[in-house]
């Protein structure tokens, strides 16, 4: 399998006013394509730090990172966002739907964005979308009409509906209850194995963890621990749609 | 690239729903705009309007579109007088004829009116010397032996009348010396006066009523201060072409000046105020300020001011009446006003003491019962006038001229502006401005054999009179012109007033001599840069020195008043954009930085800065074009609104910007679209710096965590 991400001792340097914090300390990591991988560690640990780095939303100070093949550091800004806008699927932590549009429009944007798809083939594929993660009956809602896991299930279809070869999910569940967050990983795990997606997480929750095909852990900006197939994860015991 | 009307649909979509969920925000900033794009359409309304009405004011009265005058003039010319009450220093064109034809080789040129614009103090009647006129006039007749009743009648009458005339000097001379308390002051007048009053002054009079009047003239008359020195602005021109080009102009009483006749026309706004009786005419004022302005006499201090005026200054009254009145009004007052009181001054006093509640009464019994026994006008229609005038090299000219009748521009009959300026003949103009006419050229010789003037070559004249060549065409009538100015001014010594000697001319005199200015008519207004042009143009060719202004450059001040409210206007528009500028800046970056999250996510599943820019842009602009339609709309109303009502002209000057009692604004096009150009401009420039703040929002944003 090819590495869809594949970092070469990056490191990450912020500036808070005078004082220099290193988030990053030279981490190397590959993944592979279809992997259902984790990056866990406690806050600070510099989870978001290289979730942004693979999410093409900031770059290294130094070291390489490679996106779907290329450098993101030899990149341009706009360059960068056509790079997430075709390559890169988003999940946040807080949902971040566009709070004025209905569910449709929300999961339409990215092809909007696009703008290589006509109105009947996205509608085609917004539609199929929401079928799958079940809120086909709530297209025409919006956002603030929907439970957080509704929310939650509209993103991943935002996420999705551009076919990207990435989804990134920062802290996916961490708004949701536990059995909604079950739930919402069930659906990604389902779509990372139907659709071969690659999903990349953080979560400082173990039993989210528990579900990853692979597991990185952070700690004070450097990688911990590697495991990979810590847990077999078709194995696991839901699989189910419903939330 | 498919997608590009619905990623405009969904960016507008997006901006619409923003402007939705912060209502507050739409409302300030929409509230705003809207403010500015009403107060835009109806200030440049009003003010294309007052432009548009007060152009035709100026146009219609005296300036015609384009003003004609020599480039060799000291000053530029002003028609409507500017602040002072003297024509410009204009240098003359000496041939009208010649002038016109170059004028009206221009095709735009409709019609061309040969001007003069000047001032002088005219001596309005003095009730004292006209009563003591016609008693001179009758005793003359009687000394020619002229013994019949009615001459006998008359002399007594008009000898009780001044006798009256004396005794109400005296009376009023005792109030100034009690008030005054100064007998010194006062000393000389009282000894004249009380020698006039006393009954031997009477009883002599008989005898040698000659050196009496005498008496009466020079030391009598002088005491009654009720002679006017009229200062009158009048318009020297060809009445008939004069009336023809300005078709706003109509006769209001009497008849126009004949064609070849000198005569004077009053405008009417000058009969009224400055000619008529004062009493009359502070009646007049007093009741058209209460049903115009709906003000009351004891809450207005000008009212106030005039109606103490009204009750202290009836003198002039007084004056007016002879035995016979004085017992008509006796009787008249007592009746009215239910008073025993026998002084007619007294009771005329308790008459014109008017409040809120009587003056719709007195007014009534003033001009009923009063007035037709009273001269209410010091010079009448049909009567001469004298006017004196400076000439330009100083001495004083006069000319005796028929009043024809008056005149008012239609609209302007308000206007202190556009009523200020009378009108004559040309010919007597030049006169009185120092150029002469073959008819008079001929009476001053007359004059200059019989006072025995040494014959004088005409180039000696110049010499010794001038000391330079004159600088006219018409070198001969120049020279002539001085001599006569001195022969006149010597012969003026002794008697006050010199009759012309004919009261007609022959037309080709007007069409051909000197004039200062000319007024000249276009057929298409929207041409007049390029016809001012080649005015000048034509002039040069044909080596006329020929200068040719605007109506707003040939009307001074008043022409730049629209210009200048404009700056006003502007000015306010100005300022209130900037600080709509501010608001709307502060309150769309404020808005910004509640919106990052969501410009982070944009940013970060895909979307472009310009993408942001887009739609923040769009944002402003449709609240822009949304809220400026609105207030565009409403000022559109407000001018329809006031288009329909009118708005009224708070005073007399007011009138002239308005042409006329009201304003009626008319709605351009022009000034819609304009409104909501400058809106828009506001709205994008005023979003440029949110935008940028929007556009710099990292897609990090989205990542954080929601606290």
């Amino acid at each position: 399998m090819t590495a869809i991400v594949s970092i070469q001792n990056a490191t990450k340097d912020y500036t808070l006013g005078k004082v220099v914090v290193h988030a990053l300390r030279g981490v190397s990591l590959d993944v592979a394509q279809g992997e259902f991988l984790s990056i866990a560690g406690p806050s600070g640990s510099g989870k978001t730090t290289l979730l942004n780095l693979i999410g093409c939303v900031d770059t290294a100070s130094a070291g390489t990172v490679r996106v779907a093949g290329q450098d993101t550091a030899q990149l341009s800004e706009r360059a960068l966002t056509r790079l997430r806008l075709h390559t890169i699927g988003f999940i946040f932590q807080s949902f971040n739907l566009v709070g004025v549009l209905d569910v449709f429009r929300n999961v339409e944007l990215p092809l909007l964005l696009q703008r290589t798809l006509s109105a009947a083939e996205r509608g085609k594929r917004v539609l199929a979308l929401l079928e799958r993660v079940g809120l086909t009956e709530h297209a025409r809602h919006r956002p603030n009409e929907l439970s957080g896991g509704q929310r939650q299930r509209v993103a991943i279809a935002r996420a999705l509906v551009t076919r990207p070869q990435l989804v990134l999910a920062d802290e996916p569940t961490a708004n949701l209850d536990s059995v909604t967050g079950q739930n919402i990983l069930d659906l990604m795990k389902e779509l990372n194995r139907t659709e071969k997606t690659t999903f990349i997480f953080s979560t400082h929750d173990a039993r989210v963890m528990a579900h990853a095909s692979s597991l990185v852990r952070l700690a004070d900006g450097k990688l911990a621990d590697t495991t990979t197939n810590h847990v077999t994860a078709p194995s696991s015991p839901s699989s189910s749609l419903g939330v | 690239m498919s997608g590009g009307l619905e990623t405009f649909e969904v960016v507008a979509q997006i901006a619409v729903r923003n402007l939705l969920a912060s209502k507050w925000k739409t409302l300030i900033v929409g509230g705003i705009i809207g403010f500015g794009a009403f107060l835009v359409v109806l200030g440049t309304s009003m003010l294309d309007s007052v432009d548009h009405s007060m152009s035709r004011s100026i146009i219609g009265s005296v300036a015609g579109n384009i003003q004609v005058y020599s480039t060799k003039s000291k000053e530029e010319l002003d028609v409507m007088g500017g602040f002072s009450m003297e024509g410009s220093q204009l240098d003359p064109l000496s041939n009208f004829s010649e002038v016109r034809k170059v004028v009206m080789s221009v095709p735009n040129v409709s019609a061309v009116v040969p001007m003069g614009i000047n001032g002088s103090l005219v001596m309005s009647g003095n009730t004292v010397d006209q009563a003591l006129s016609r008693l001179r006039e009758t005793v003359t007749k009687k000394q020619q032996g002229d013994t019949s009743a009615a001459v006998a009648e008359t002399y007594v009458a008009e000898k009780d009348h001044v006798r009256q005339i004396v005794t109400v000097l005296k009376g009023e001379l005792e109030n100034v010396t009690k008030l005054l308390d100064s007998k010194t002051i006062a000393g000389e007048e009282t000894s004249v006066v009380t020698r006039a009053a006393a009954p031997e002054f009477w009883t002599q009079f008989d005898q040698d009523p000659l050196d009496h009047l005498e008496f009466l003239e020079n030391r009598i008359a002088p005491l009654a201060t009720d002679a006017d020195m009229l200062f009158l602005r009048y318009v020297g021109t060809d009445p008939k072409v004069f009336a023809q080009s300005f078709d706003r102009m109509s006769i209001v009483d009497g008849k126009p000046i004949p064609e070849g006749e000198r005569g004077f026309l009053f405008s009417k706004y000058t009969y009224e105020d400055q000619v008529k009786l004062k009493t009359a005419r502070r009646l007049d004022r007093i009741k058209e300020e209460r049903e115009n302005r709906k003000v009351k006499i004891t809450e207005d201090a000008e009212l106030t001011r005039m109606a103490r005026e009204l009750s202290t200054q009836t003198k002039e009254l007084v004056l007016q009446l002879d035995a016979p009145k004085t017992k008509l009004f006796q009787g008249k007052l007592q009746a009215f006003l239910k008073s025993p009181e026998t002084d007619v001054g007294k009771l005329l006093e308790k008459l014109l003491t008017v409040t809120d509640q009587n003056f719709d009464e007195r007014y009534a019994f003033f001009y009923k019962e009063l007035a037709p026994s009273l001269e209410l006008y010091r010079v009448r229609i049909g009567d001469m006038l004298t006017i004196k005038a400076f000439t330009r090299s100083g001495y004083v000219q006069s000319a005796n001229l028929k009043v024809y009748g008056t005149f008012a521009f239609k609209g302007l009959e308000k206007s202190p502006q556009a009523g200020s300026l009378n009108l004559m003949d040309l010919v007597s103009f030049r006169e009185l401005y120092g150029y002469l006419t073959a008819d008079r050229e001929q009476e001053i010789a007359a004059l200059r054999a019989k006072a025995g003037a040494k014959e004088v070559t005409r180039e000696n004249a110049e010499a010794e009179l001038f000391g330079s060549v004159a600088e006219t065409g018409t070198t001969g009538t120049t020279a002539e012109a001085g001599l006569a100015e001195t022969e006149l001014a010597t012969l003026a010594g002794g008697s006050k007033r010199r009759l012309t000697a004919t009261s007609n001319y022959d037309p080709r005199q007007l069409e051909e001599g000197v004039f200062l200015n000319a007024a000249v008519l276009v057929k298409d207004d929207k041409k007049l840069p390029q016809t001012i042009k080649d005015i000048e143009e034509a002039g040069k060719k044909a080596g006329l020195p020929l200068k040719a202004v605007s109506w707003q450059q040939a009307s001074g001040i008043i022409g730049q008043f629209a210009v200048l409210m404009r700056v006003v206007l502007y000015t306010a528009v100005l300022i209130i954009f900037v600080v709509a500028l501010v608001i709307i800046n502060n309150a769309l970056v404020m808005a910004t930085l509640e919106r990052v999250r969501e410009l982070g996510t944009l940013r970060a599943i895909g979307a472009q800065r310009r993408f942001i820019l887009a739609m923040l842009v769009l944002e402003s602009v449709v609240v822009g074009l949304l809220f400026g339609t609105i207030g565009a709309l409403l000022g559109a109303a407000v001018v329809a609104a006031l288009g329909h009502s009118g708005v009224p002209a708070a005073n007399e000057v007011m009138m002239f910007f308005f042409s006329g009692p009201k304003l009626f604004p008319a709605l351009s096009g022009t000034n819609l679209v304009g409104s909501l150009v400058i809106v828009l401009v506001v709205s994008v420039i005023s979003s440029i710096y949110p935008a940028w703040i929007a556009m710099r929002v990292s897609p990090r944003e989205a990542m954080q965590a929601e606290e």
